[in-house]
């Protein structure tokens, strides 16, 4: 427990920053005692000051100051504020409690006015029936972030990760048809995004760029996006940014409560039924437990004029979670599995350029199929597991040492089209590619008791050791890979600033197996770096605030940059891998300001992420001749690349209960060293939405009804003849939206959600998407989504 | 004191985990054997009423990248003559060598040979063999050259699993090389 005493004339209100994750709704609640008070006109003395929570620093709101014996009381605001005044002078004891934190009592002598702030201590056993709000976010608080809970995250139930997160404003898709999307964040993706599962580094063959990220969103009550470089805190690769997917806190000795999620979707006449039951144990204090599952199943996908051969999808997954608090000691034990089953068009294999060149001549696929949930070669099959062991220990001086060790095996199939000739191979019905990577972690931080009540921070250190078994046709070696990093960050807080700086060293050891001409062949590679990481946060007022960050961030090379040496069907292109690479160094600078007020808000960011040695594949000028004839060459180069671009979000309620709401993701890359344009970079995009909110009728809450658009600009900074077909035109895209809850009884509620997308099944095509130079993009798509929640 | 005893029990606990959790891939490297590939292609022409045979090869022993083809001969044929032409495809990247003719044969109703010369006039080519649908492959066949010139010859294997109609269109190539052609 910290304390600040200050001499009562002392006007210096300290004042905390506006925390963003706390809405503007939240009540301002004062239980002034006015009779206490009104007979004595010569008590003229107040209490002030701001109540946080001592590990995060975050403001408490809804707190409880009241003078032990007097019936006065008042709730802190929506900054942890709170003010007691008219007070007589003498002595006091002043109590702050909030349930889920110890109770905390002062006594103080009050002469005038006088400040008194309180850094509560988190209860590690909580009270039955207590939300609580307070959450806690490792991401570097001088960065944007943006997280999707609640109704938003509702909203996009049903859909893989990566289509989840087209909304936030930064973020793309890149697509491989309209079953696999992997998430884009300022032009950035594959290696240099990372995302931490439940807090672990989520480690499968994320190099594929269709290989999307095998995680069942389901899983997660909050995904958030870190946009720019946060390397120092997550590790090395997150150029781009992190996305945190993140569940709900254990339900320690609470009821029995569950949801059940149903949603349907014409399109690919796809069905997603997804429940979770939690609770605690009436025998065992301090303990919780959920059990969640999710099952999809989805045919084949409809763009306006024809069905796509083949691209249905099915999904199997599931995770238990336990956890076990006791005073200051916590242990949380988590095991997912994630199971795919995806269907690849089956008019993307393409066997030579001759193929590609008579599909995109044609305007439409060859393939022509009917509906079918059937999922036949090609296929990918990719298993996912996640066993997960944390421990934590609040010390009562403040410290706190959390250990997380974390195994994932990674099993991923690929099945091509061509089965082999030799009819008793073929009917070993064995896939042509197999990765099984396995992942180990090892995480310890430790969180220093705040210094001065100001100054909190975190040391850490952490290991992973993976290797990766390869079987089937050639593409990455065998590897083992050991990595260790250690971060210290720090941050000050004060009402108007917020500063923080970090510092991280990592050490990779990379040795790679991998067969040439029938002899075995070892290769050994080591890479080591410094990053850093320094930002501000300044609260000019509670409406308004700025941030900026300037961070550095390193990737060391993967296998298949390094190794890649064959013809990639789904782009007709040879590609090259070289040993010889250099990891990447970003230095991402990142700054924005937010006004917000309860009618409307803008929020503009910025951001230069100059990468040096940025690795890209880069077209060759002769073709490579193979025996499906000459294909373009490409071969993994470096160089450096500068990302420039705009971040702009705004909303404005314009008559009551309408609200219209656009962002603009703005993004121009350059490739410096070549002074020319590079490919595959999202092209800019613009999304509106105009809501009416309806008015609660009885039993039915939070209606709405919006209607939105999208549009996408055509890219037309690509560098001249590096593609078979130019970048596709810009589109827009319609859609509509409508949702309401409705109180069943005290305990059962039920969510009821429509969504059309794509509303008047527009013919388009995207640049992103590899599908692109073989097929349209997906039609009209209405889904119905259904969440009934009980016990809550 | 005993929250220091504590912490280094912890401390040490996840040290030990960073080091015993090691297996190393490089015992199970796996030779890829699963597939075949076609590294070789010739082309027999037989004069026909003569047993006097020209072969021609493409040869890429160790199969796409690696090292460039080590053998891309040009065909050379005598002008207005009829030839019986035979085509064969190893796998030489095995031990022993796999015979991809063969498997295409046992596959016939899925695999189509696509023979293609520019200009037109080069020569002729007539299927000589039936898949058990009736449609052709072109494991045999006859070319009739016409006067003398130079050009290419179009080889293409198309692999049409299920689709096969006697057109060249469905599936995709297995092979598609491009022989320069001299008629002299």
């Amino acid at each position: 427990m910290i304390l600040f005493l200050q001499r009562c004339n002392k006007k210096n209100v300290t004042r905390c920053m506006p925390a963003l994750r706390f809405s503007l709704l939240i009540l301002w609640l004062s239980l002034f005692s006015p009779t206490a008070v009104a007979q004595k006109p010569a008590c003229e003395c107040f209490v002030k000051g701001v109540v946080k929570d001592r590990h995060t620093g975050q403001p408490i709101v809804g707190a409880t100051v009241l003078i032990v014996g007097q019936s006065t009381g008042v709730f802190t605001d929506q900054n942890g504020r709170y003010e007691l005044r008219n007070l007589c002078p003498g002595n006091y004891t002043l109590e702050c409690r909030i349930i889920g934190y110890s109770p905390f009592q002062q006594k103080i002598d009050l002469t005038a006015g006088h400040e008194e702030n309180f850094n509560l201590l988190e209860q590690e056993v909580h009270l039955k029936d207590v939300e609580i709000t307070a959450h806690r976010t490792d991401a570097p608080s001088s960065q944007p972030l943006t997280t999707l809970s609640g109704a938003d995250l509702d909203k996009t139930r049903g859909q893989t990760l990566g289509e989840s997160l087209k909304g936030v404003t930064g973020v793309t898709t890149l697509q491989t048809g309209s079953s696999i999307a992997k998430p884009v964040i300022h032009g950035l993706h594959s290696n240099r995004v990372l995302i931490m599962n439940n807090g672990i580094r989520q480690e499968g063959q994320q190099w594929g760029s269709e290989h999307a990220p095998e995680i069942d969103p389901f899983i997660a009550t909050r995904i958030s996006v870190v946009k720019g470089a946060a390397g120092v805190r997550y590790g090395s690769d997150a150029i781009g940014g992190v996305i945190l997917v993140e569940p709900e806190e254990l339900p320690i000795d609470k009821p029995i409560t569950g949801e059940l999620n149903a949603v349907g979707f014409s399109n690919g006449r796809q069905g997603v039924l997804s429940g979770t039951v939690q609770g605690g144990l009436n025998f065992v204090k301090g303990f919780g437990w959920r059990a969640q599952g999710t099952i999809k199943r989805g045919g084949n996908i409809r763009t306006p004029n024809y069905y796509l051969d083949n691209t249905g999808i099915s999904e199997n997954n599931f995770s238990l979670a336990a956890g076990y608090r006791h005073k200051g000691l916590g242990i949380d034990v988590f095991y997912s599995r994630f199971d795919t089953q995806i269907g690849i068009f089956s008019g993307s294999h393409i066997g030579s350029v001759t193929d590609l060149l008579n599909v995109i001549k044609n305007g439409e696929p060859f393939v022509k199929s009917g509906f079918s949930y059937a999922i036949n070669r090609p296929n990918q099959n990719a298993t996912h597991e996640l066993l997960k062991a944390e421990t934590h220990y609040h010390f009562n001086d403040g410290n706190r040492l959390q250990w997380t060790i974390a195994r994932q095996y990674n099993n991923r199939n690929e099945f091509d089209l061509h089965r082999p000739r030799n009819d008793s191979i073929a009917a070993l019905n064995h896939p042509e590619l197999t990765f099984k990577l396995t992942s180990l972690t090892n995480d310890v931080v430790w969180d220093h008791k705040p210094i001065a009540g100001k100054i909190s921070g975190q040391v850490g250190v952490s290991t992973l050791y993976q290797y990766n078994l390869m079987s089937g046709r050639p593409l990455i070696p065998n590897f083992n890979q050991f990595n260790i990093g250690l971060f210290w960050i720090e941050r000050y807080v004060t009402s108007k600033w917020e500063l923080e700086a970090g510092l991280r060293y990592d050490y990779r050891t990379l040795k790679t197996y991998r067969i040439v001409n029938r002899e075995k062949i070892a290769d050994h590679f080591d890479f080591s770096n410094f990053s850093g990481t320094a930002g501000a946060t300044r609260n000019f007022s509670e409406r308004f605030s700025a941030r900026v960050n300037v961070g550095t961030a390193w990737r060391a090379p993967n296998v298949s940059e390094l190794f890649s040496d064959g013809v990639h069907h789904g782009a007709a292109a040879y590609e090259k891998g070289d040993a010889t690479l250099q990891p990447e160094k970003a230095l991402n600078s990142i700054a924005s300001v937010k006004y917000a007020t309860p009618k409307w808000s803008v929020e503009v960011g910025g951001y230069y992420n100059y990468i040096f040695d940025f690795i890209y594949l880069k077209p060759q000028p002769e073709p490579i001749l193979t025996i499906r004839g000459a294909f373009p060459y490409f071969k993994y180069t470096q160089t450096d690349a500068s990302f420039k671009g705009i971040d702009v979000s705004g909303s404005w309620e314009f008559v009551k209960r309408t609200t219209i709401s656009s962002k603009l993701t703005y993004l121009r890359v350059y490739d410096e060293r070549n002074d020319g344009y590079l490919v595959m970079i999202p092209p800019n995009r613009l999304d509106n939405a105009l809501k009416y909110q309806l008015a609660d009728r009885g039993k039915w809450k939070d209606g709405f009804i919006s209607i939105g658009n999208l549009l996408v600009a055509e890219q037309k900074r690509v560098p001249a003849n590096s593609d078979f077909l130019p970048p596709p035109k810009a589109y827009s895209l319609w859609s509509l939206q409508a949702g309401a809850s409705l109180k069943v009884s005290e305990k059962q509620q039920l969510e009821i959600g429509i969504n059309v997308q794509n509303l008047f099944n527009t013919v388009y095509r995207d640049y992103l998407n590899h599908f692109r130079y073989y097929a349209d993009d997906m039609g009209r798509n209405a889904s119905l989504r259904l969440k009934w929640k009980f016990g809550a | 004191m005993k929250m220091n005893r504590k912490l280094n029990w912890m401390l040490l606990a996840a040290m030990t985990m960073a080091f015993v959790q090691c297996k190393d891939s490089g015992d199970d490297v796996e030779p890829d054997d699963e597939n075949e590939l076609i590294t070789s292609v010739t082309l027999k022409f037989t004069e026909q009423g003569t047993s006097s045979v020209s072969t021609f090869s493409y040869k890429d022993a160790d199969g796409d990248g690696g090292n460039a083809p080590t053998k891309f001969d040009t065909i050379s044929l005598k002008p207005n003559t009829t030839y019986t032409l035979a085509i064969e495809l190893l796998d030489e990247s095995k031990s022993p060598v796999d015979d991809i003719t063969k498997e295409v044969e046992e596959e016939s109703d899925e695999h189509l040979f696509v023979y293609t010369p520019s200009p037109a006039a080069l020569l002729t080519y007539t299927y000589g063999d039936k898949d058990k649908n009736n449609y052709p492959i072109g494991l045999t066949g006859s070319a009739k050259t016409g006067a003398a010139g130079n050009g290419t010859l179009k080889v293409q294997l198309r692999h049409q699993p299920g689709a096969k109609n006697g057109t060249p269109t469905p599936g995709s190539d297995d092979v598609n090389l491009d022989f320069q052609l001299k008629v002299k």
